[in-house]
């Protein structure tokens, strides 16, 4: 239906050809070639004929999309359109770079972070994803598993299939999967924008973290799940497997395994966002969804208070309190925190701070600006080094002021103020 | 278990039953392009199974001719496991004994016992004949089953001796048969089926639109009745061995 033959040549909408070479692969609404476009590799999306309900208001959404352009690097977003061949057109975006896997491979663990703070990276890079797209006025629509492309080293994310997304206020009329639905369009109450995204955005992060679906526990396992099942768990009647309050739902040993393990482990705050998220309320609309910029604070948190023990094994800690590791049960010495904006951040080595931390009014939580680092010469003494061409002022007990410029080091002393400029001034304190 | 260690998420099973005729009348081509088509087809599949998060694809094989037999004795096999071995045709064409076959195994005592559950499957019944028992009975019983009210089905009528009005009954409606003429287009069509009626049943259904309980086989029957459309077109231009 609708397939291309390699060698075929196609014309663009700016004029270019477009040459089919492989096919890459193939979904409900198309078919995603490789292509030469003007030189260069890219991909093709290839649309089946018959499968867009108004394929003539698709093609101009995707066209104002390659004239807005794309709103960060994170997007694999359209670059040009082909013309109509036979009834139907497809639209070329960049390739998915070797080092990017699947979401859906992580989630049947096929892949795998490498770290902790990988994994926290990938969902703070898939919340800033979302922000990205809601500031320039879009959304997502269809949302699922199958948008995210993830590389597993680093934690970055490619967000793809931006032909569903649209201006605020439309409706591209795909349906998307009831899993990753907001419960109110499941129940046919409301087509998708900004808030139902955001709902699927908590969807997202509890798979991503928990590696299970939040609303698949006990009383969501028929032996046969019809369609008629599925619009009451995801829609009218959706429990969340770890609400406090009801636990009908609560997850199955041995098939929700990883949601069992993984949930007593993290802190409270990340566990009572989630239970926010999917509260009663909130799965029937009626509170206001958690806002990308409050998962953005929640999730830098969370990531500056993962540490690996000695033994090996990460964990994470509350960085004001004695910590023990739960795998060898050693006490793990954490000399002190640093007190920055809402944030503490442990003093421990391989920590960093990012713009994020150090920069007034800034959620940037890539650019690393500090980092905690050893003594060489006397083990037991941490420094914190300065990573940014900003020079900090850090002032003790004596009330007289230092300036430490890049790759200056902070020697850590409880009691110590560092002024990161703009008086934004962070404090260590002994633990 | 550290941070990033996990096991898979749990996903819903979805089975593809092959319904083979393999009467005498199969004999020679028409055999022969359905052990190469499925053949070909279970590459397709594994790959659909392989990155999808909602379920995972098994296969099912009943083959009827005088009696019938279950190819998958011991229940459905993944589709990244399953090596299809070439059937051979000769015999009656026992319908009635397939029907009864089948319902014995589309139960949760049966073939479908999965701790995770399943999307309701798509059963896929191809043949070239009338049936030559009472299939009626076997028929009857089987559209009681709840498990096939709720299948996709679908079915590919080989020739013109095929009985397409006994294979509507089987699938509840003349618009999910598919006559089909040549060796070509009876491997696309086994091509096209397995695949988009597999996708079809093992993604969650779309719900969002307002359309009835029905939903799944209704796409599919659209999505049939397209590509019937679009190989009827080449299939003519192609000409090639014509079955009667």
């Amino acid at each position: 239906m609708s397939e291309l033959q390699s060698g075929r040549v196609i014309k663009t909408q700016s004029g270019k050809d477009v040459k089919v070479l492989d096919k890459l692969g193939e979904g409900g609404q198309g078919i995603v070639y490789k292509v030469d476009y003007g030189g260069k590799q890219m991909a093709l999306k290839w649309y089946f004929r018959h499968k867009l309900k108004n394929p003539g208001k698709f093609y101009e959404n995707i066209k104002n999309n390659i004239a807005h352009g794309r709103p960060t690097e994170a997007f694999l977003w359209p670059e040009d359109i082909t013309e109509w061949v036979d009834n139907t057109f497809g639209y070329i975006m960049p390739l998915r770079p070797r080092e990017y896997g699947d979401f859906s491979k992580y989630l049947l663990a096929k892949e795998k972070f490498k770290n902790g703070r990988t994994l926290v990276n990938a969902a703070l890079n898939i919340v800033d994803g979302f922000t990205a797209l809601h500031r320039a006025g879009f959304n997502y629509q269809d949302l699922n598993d199958g948008n995210f492309f993830v590389n597993f080293d680093t934690g970055d994310v490619l967000i793809c299939d931006n032909d569903n997304v649209m201006g605020h206020g439309h409706n591209s009329g795909i349906a998307g999967k009831p899993r990753y639905m907001a419960p109110e369009i499941v129940r046919g109450e409301k087509t998708p924008d900004k808030q139902t995204d955001r709902y699927s955005l908590a969807v997202v992060l509890f798979l991503l973290l928990f590696v299970n679906h939040p609303l698949e526990g006990r009383a969501t396992n028929p032996a046969c799940m019809t369609e008629e099942h599925e619009k009451k768990y995801y829609g009218t009647e959706p429990i969340f497997i770890f609400d406090p309050d009801n636990t009908s739902n609560s997850p199955i040993r041995g098939i929700h395994q990883n949601a069992m393990v993984k949930w007593p482990i993290f802190p409270q705050y990340i566990r009572e966002a989630f239970v926010n998220a999917f509260s009663n309320e909130q799965l029937h609309g009626k509170n206001p969804r958690i806002l990308d910029s409050d998962w953005l604070k929640l999730l830098i948190r969370l990531r500056g208070e993962i540490i690996a023990c000695g033994c090996g094994r990460e964990i994470f800690i509350d960085p004001t309190q004695p910590v023990t590791c739960r795998n060898c049960g050693k006490q793990i010495a954490i000399p002190a925190h640093l007190r920055v904006k809402k944030f503490n951040v442990p003093v421990y080595p391989t920590v960093k701070l990012f713009s994020c931390h150090t920069v007034d009014c800034n959620d940037d939580f890539k650019t690393p600006t500090a980092e905690v680092i050893v003594s060489k010469n006397n083990p037991g003494s941490m420094g914190i080094r300065n990573l940014s061409d900003t020079t900090w002022y850090v002032s003790g007990a004596d009330g007289k002021s230092v300036p430490k410029g890049r790759d200056e080091v902070v020697k850590v002393a409880s009691g110590l103020k560092i002024d990161f400029g703009d008086n934004l001034v962070a404090e260590i304190i002994g633990n | 278990m550290s941070l990033t260690d996990n096991v898979a998420i749990p996903r819903k099973t979805m089975v593809l039953f092959f319904v083979v005729d393999t009467s005498g009348s199969m004999e020679g081509s028409k055999i022969g392009a359905v052990n190469s088509a499925i053949e070909e087809v279970i590459p397709e599949l594994k790959n659909l199974s392989d990155a999808n998060a909602d379920a995972q694809i098994k296969i099912a094989v009943l083959e009827f001719s005088s009696g019938a037999r279950w190819l998958t004795p011991n229940g459905p096999v993944e589709a990244e496991n399953y090596v299809w071995r070439d059937i051979d045709a000769s015999g009656v064409t026992d319908l009635g004994d397939a029907c009864l076959k089948l319902n014995e195994k589309l139960s949760t005592k049966g073939f479908m016992q999965e701790a995770t559950g399943s999307f309701a499957p798509a059963i896929f019944l191809m043949s070239d004949g009338a049936p030559t028992d009472d299939y009626k009975t076997g028929l009857d019983k089987l559209k009681q089953n709840a498990w096939f009210k709720k299948a996709i089905k679908v079915s590919v009528a080989i020739g013109d001796d095929a009985d397409s009005g006994v294979l509507s009954e089987f699938t509840g409606s003349s618009e999910s048969v598919v006559t089909v003429h040549n060796v070509a287009t009876l491997k696309k069509m086994i091509k096209f089926v397995s695949v988009r009626a597999s996708e079809v049943s093992s993604k969650n259904a779309n719900v969002g639109s307002t359309e009835g309980g029905d939903s799944k086989q209704s796409a599919f029957i659209d999505e049939l009745n397209n590509f019937k459309v679009e190989t009827a077109a080449s299939a003519d231009a192609g000409g090639g061995d014509e079955w009667a």
